[in-house]
């Protein structure tokens, strides 16, 4: 009578507890994330619990055999372990760990159906300046979103997305191959094109606060391209990189072509590179890169052909055993550009609208006063065309003090591609304090020495990760 | 001059033997020394193998160069201590060296780490904790108990690659772990003056090691991983040292000396230098060297001498 007392009270347990548990089953199908990190400690603690048990058996398992192993000083125990003990007792462990763990392991993949979305990683690019002349303003400069995954055994996808005071833009979308043989590599989609090196930089990654002149002017901004580029390792013992590329345009603010209108090959810009390094020692060593992209006709140049080069050289000095804190970099980017240019310019907006004529559409970054002379007097003749060249070139040098501190100066000029207005020059100290490795901030004072325009600048930047990141070959 | 002739056919004809033998071999890149002392021992005469650190470097931190890509680039795998300690260069270095064999969980990809269970598994992911490891502590490579797990590693990682030399690398690797143990044996018995003791060090990297021989970890002079020290931390970490009469610090070779100096002079406690990886001194020239190295300075420091 007692037996089957107990019995009941058993089976009556169990209900209750199934209940208990379809209860739970049921409150879980929307779990808080609370109970999801709680489940999942509980998860990782039960793993390590599985692992110590194993590290521990392993060890006997080990004590075991070297017992076994051990030369026969002593006579040998008759009850010792045979190969098939330890092999059964190797056997019954690992059934038993799995038995523990595949009931957890299990409501993992179940728990986490998220795992295969992309890396995502955010950064805020904050800025206080104040011009002589424009005099203060609070710079909210972007929010950038990256976003980057494997596809599949053969390529990987990223894309940076990014808000700012111009609106919201895909700065890069692009397709990367992971697997071509002859270490060759291919990107396609929207991506910076890899002409010289600051200006496949995003604004937020280069040393200073602002763009070098120099890329400004002449790349136009980032190296923006909508295209595609392949590039190879060449398999010598020497570290060289071949790009080559085709795009609608280069650079980000370019306007002298237009993405979305179809065009005839010879208005695409094609483009190639070559990469080099030197060791000269365990702590110094030098990077050499030069860069041409060609365009050959450019519809709003007369339909002339327009030629840009670069030469890229960086130096580095970084004691091994303390490159956390001490340093040197001196990076230095010439670039020539040659195309036909209007004399005196394109008609700007400002001197059309003044004589009610409609303007090209082309405003042109140069930092010079608007390049109106010709074009103000009558918009409406004929632009009459001539081959210009011209140069730019920036020099910046970076010390790294300690973990937190980089002070540094980057020296400006840029020529005007019209050769209406003069030379710019700018001279500019900063300091760069790493709060932390995900949080900047830098101090920049620039003094401007434009055409007509001779100004002290003061540049306060506050910049954020939150996220994924990653340390890029190229950030190096 | 028919000598001459002879001499110069002699070396044409030698010159590529010896360069096919030197290709013939497996090309391993290890991420620090430790692991290539270990590929090496495993690996015998099959294995040709380069470390990207030298070993006075911070292993987070180890400066990128190409050269190392091109090195990648021809390797046919990569033998890391995993657990994300190499993110600041391995990842990138892999990308820029267009080697599908050693990308991360190919076959060429050998994490030593597998066999490890890792210490400081953070319960929480945030960077207000520091700049954390996710799956834990990631410098096991101080106590050499784990050490024979990540030979273990590199063995099975090899033979996974080429089945054809398992039983080598398996002889190779019972060879080495008995080496180890031996070590492990004498280590354990000449660390017993640790046990209880305290220590600080800059980093959380002398978790394994104080593990290993009884000691207490204590603290880091960084505010977290990764974190420069504030004043108000330093301020706060004597006074809980002072109060808990901590007994060593601990600076890691590739830290700046002046503030590890600074904070044990304030504490009264001993100020011992460590490498963190073998090579980070002239003595550590391979991974047994190194950890006694370590033990038998921090043993001097301890015992007063």
């Amino acid at each position: 009578m007692g037996h089957v007392l107990r019995q009941w009270r058993v089976r009556a347990v169990l209900v209750v507890a199934g209940c208990v548990a379809a209860a739970s089953a049921v409150t879980a199908q929307t779990p808080p994330m609370e109970q999801l990190r709680r489940e999942f400690e509980a998860m990782k603690k039960q793993m390590r619990e599985m692992q110590e048990i194993i590290r521990k058996q392993q060890g006997t398992i080990d004590k075991l055999t070297a017992e076994k192993s051990a030369p026969a000083a002593a006579p040998k125990a008759p009850s010792g372990p045979t190969v098939a003990d330890e092999e059964r007792i190797k056997k019954q462990v690992t059934e038993q760990v799995m038995r523990n763990l595949q009931p957890s392991l299990t409501a993992a993949n179940k728990t986490f159906p998220s795992q295969f979305n992309p890396a995502i990683g955010l950064i805020l690019d904050n800025a206080f300046s104040y011009k002589e002349h424009e005099r203060g303003n609070f710079e909210f400069r972007a929010a950038e979103v990256g976003i980057s995954a494997n596809v599949d055994p053969f390529v990987r996808g990223y894309a940076i997305l990014t808000g700012s005071p111009d609106g919201f833009n895909v700065e890069e979308a692009a397709i990367v191959t992971t697997s071509l043989p002859y270490n060759l590599t291919l990107k396609g989609g929207r991506f910076f094109a890899d002409f010289g090196r600051l200006s496949k930089f995003h604004d937020h990654d280069l040393p200073f606060v602002n763009r070098p002149l120099a890329l400004d002017n002449f790349v136009q901004g980032e190296s923006q391209a909508d295209g595609v580029e392949a590039s190879v390792l060449v398999p010598i013992p020497q570290y060289l990189t071949l790009t080559a590329g085709a795009y609608n345009k280069l650079g980000a603010g370019n306007d002298r072509a237009d993405n979305t209108k179809s065009r005839d090959f010879s208005k695409f810009t094609y483009l190639g590179r070559a990469a080099t390094f030197f060791t000269l020692n365990d702590a110094n060593s030098v990077d050499l890169g030069t860069s041409y992209a060609y365009t050959p006709e450019v519809e709003m140049d007369n339909g002339a052909e327009r030629h840009l080069a670069g030469v890229d050289l960086t130096y580095r000095y970084t004691p091994l055993s303390q490159a956390g804190y001490r340093g040197f970099i001196w990076g230095t980017e010439a670039l020539y550009n040659q195309e036909d240019r209007p004399v005196g310019g394109f008609p700007t907006a400002a001197s059309t609208a003044l004589l009610g004529a409609t303007p090209l559409g082309f405003g042109g970054r140069g930092t010079g006063p608007a390049p109106v002379l010709a074009a103000a007097t009558d918009p409406m003749a004929p632009l009459v065309f001539k081959r210009r060249d011209a140069v730019g070139l920036y020099s910046y040098v970076e010390a790294r003090l300690t973990r937190r501190f980089y002070p540094g100066f980057l020296f400006d000029y840029a020529q005007d591609i019209d050769h209406v207005a003069g030379d710019t020059l700018a001279y500019s100290p900063y300091l760069t304090v790493w709060l932390s490795e995900f949080q900047r901030l830098r101090l920049q004072y620039t003094r401007l020495e434009e055409p007509g325009n001779r100004e002290n600048q003061f540049f306060l930047q506050w910049t954020v990760i939150l996220g994924s990141h990653v340390h890029g070959f190229r950030d190096r | 001059m028919k000598r001459l002739l002879v001499s110069l056919l002699a070396l044409a004809l030698l010159a590529p033997a010896g360069r096919i033998e030197s290709e013939s071999k497996i090309k391993v890149v290890a991420t620090i020394p430790d692991l290539a002392d270990m590929t090496r021992q495993v690996g015998g005469d099959l294995v040709d193998v380069s470390s990207i650190a030298t070993g006075v470097e911070d292993i987070h931190a180890v400066p990128m160069r190409p050269s190392f890509a091109v090195m990648l680039n021809r390797a046919d795998a990569v033998v890391l201590l995993g657990l994300e300690a190499e993110h600041a260069f391995l990842p990138a270095l892999l990308e820029a060296a267009r080697n599908p064999k050693i990308i991360k969980n190919a076959p060429g990809y050998i994490d030593c780490s597998v066999y490890v269970t890792p210490l400081e598994v953070p319960l929480s992911i945030d960077r207000a904790l520091g700049d954390q490891h996710p799956m834990g502590n990631p410098h096991y490579n101080m106590d050499p108990v784990w050490g024979k797990a990540a030979a273990r590693a590199i063995a099975d990682g090899l033979g996974r690659n080429y089945p054809e030399h398992q039983a080598t690398f398996q002889k190779n690797l019972d060879a080495y772990l008995a080496k180890l143990d031996a070590a492990i044996a004498r280590w354990e018995k000449e660390g017993a003056p640790l046990k209880g003791k305290k220590l600080v060090s800059y980093h959380p990297d002398m978790l394994y090691f104080a593990e290993r021989f009884g000691m207490e970890a204590f603290g880091t002079i960084e505010l977290r991983a990764g974190v420069d020290p504030t004043p108000s931390h330093i301020a706060d970490l004597e006074d809980r040292m002072k109060r808990n009469k901590v007994d060593i610090v601990v600076r890691e070779l590739h830290y700046p000396a002046g503030l590890a100096e600074t904070v044990a002079q304030a504490t009264g406690a001993k100020l011992v230098e460590l490498p963190a990886m073998a090579g980070g001194v002239p003595q550590a020239k391979d991974y047994i060297s190194f950890v006694d190295y370590n033990l038998h300075t921090m043993l001097k420091a301890v015992q007063g001498g």
